[in-house]
């Protein structure tokens, strides 16, 4: 039969449960890559305005990712850049995330081994 | 190991230790998200600065209409980057708030399974897509909202023709009141099935990896 200290158990893991790093970097980058990919293809796609060319403001992503443009070749070229800065992005996000914890958690443990010692 | 069965009562869940858990989350992902909003759009800035354009940030620029005394100079960088960690941080403290109001019920769910209280010493958070999806959906469709009215309010929706190239992926969306109800819930949508999807591939990568997402 489960107690209310194993309640208290669990609601210690909901907070204190960690990430997943690798998953996370991977649903990351999976999600920002599908993510351009589709935003670039649609306006392949949709075609442009006459006397205008195709995505004229996506494009310039290509300042910061180079290589990438607004056509077939350059949404996998921005797949595959979006996939690695998402995968950092993820990997950097769950890092702190799980870090602060341990951070937090030790602090708990010294302040009480400290106060333990000091009633001692 | 004990099983839970349908007629052992469930153990209160202590809702005080509950809040205060959701509050340490909550000042943990400000703390984190505000690190990294601020230390993204400082090196964006940079990178704009340094790439030898004839019109540095020609379009970041435009994120001075949003956050006052930015633009894309040295000294705009370092106004940035505390914006960037503002607006991080009140994101980061809005999504945990939102997606919090799940854990009641994951907690509750963990307890009426039969699990060893060794589970909790390698517990892997489990990502709801769905919670996820209504919590970064609203604060994205709200962001719209808000900036789309901004720009209404200033009096230069006329003049805004970046904003109204959203209409490319949201229909029915314009620099107008009525425009950004429309794009606000387009906007959710979007997000929403993205947030489905990393939700996804995050559960399966876990489990594949041997984690048990609690």
């Amino acid at each position: 039969m489960k107690t209310n200290m194993d309640a208290d158990k669990a609601v210690l893991m909901a907070a204190f449960a960690k990430f997943d790093v690798v998953a996370l970097a991977i649903a990351l980058g999976a999600v920002l890559a599908t993510s351009l990919f589709l935003a670039t293809i649609f306006l392949v796609l949709k075609g442009a305005d006459p006397g205008t060319d195709v995505g004229n403001h996506l494009r310039l992503i290509g300042v910061y990712l180079p290589g990438y443009s607004v056509s077939w070749s350059g949404a996998l070229i921005g797949a595959a850049y979006a996939l690695g800065l998402g995968a950092v992005m993820g990997f950097i996000l769950g890092v702190l995330w799980n870090m602060t914890h341990y951070i937090y958690v030790a602090l708990i443990v010294i302040r009480t081994t400290w106060v333990n010692l000091m009633a001692d | 190991m004990p099983q839970s069965s349908g007629t052992t009562p469930t153990p209160q869940i202590n809702m005080a230790l509950l809040k205060a858990a959701i509050k340490l989350n909550t000042l943990l992902l400000a703390s984190v998200s505000g690190l990294l909003g601020g230390l993204l759009l400082f090196t964006i800035t940079f990178l704009s600065l340094n790439k030898g354009m004839p019109y540095p940030g020609h379009y970041l620029n435009l994120l001075g209409v949003f956050l006052p005394g930015y633009n894309v100079s040295p000294a705009g960088a370092w106004i940035g980057l505390f914006w960037g960690a503002v607006v991080g941080a009140l994101i980061g403290a809005l999504f945990y708030r939102i997606y919090a109001r799940t854990i009641e019920t994951q907690v509750s769910n963990y307890l009426r399974q039969g699990r060893s209280s060794k589970d909790l010493m390698t517990s892997v958070m489990k990502i709801d897509g769905n919670s996820l999806g209504l919590a970064l959906g609203a604060i994205v469709a709200i962001g719209l909202l808000i900036s789309t009215n901004w720009l209404v309010f200033r009096g230069t929706a006329n003049e805004s023709f970046n904003a109204a190239l959203f209409s490319n992926y949201l229909p029915g969306y314009s620099v107008s009141t009525a425009g950004s109800f429309v794009g606000a819930i387009e906007i959710f949508i979007i997000v929403y099935l993205l947030c489905l999807l990393f939700g996804w591939v995050y559960n399966k990568i876990a489990v594949l990896r041997g984690g048990d997402p609690q």
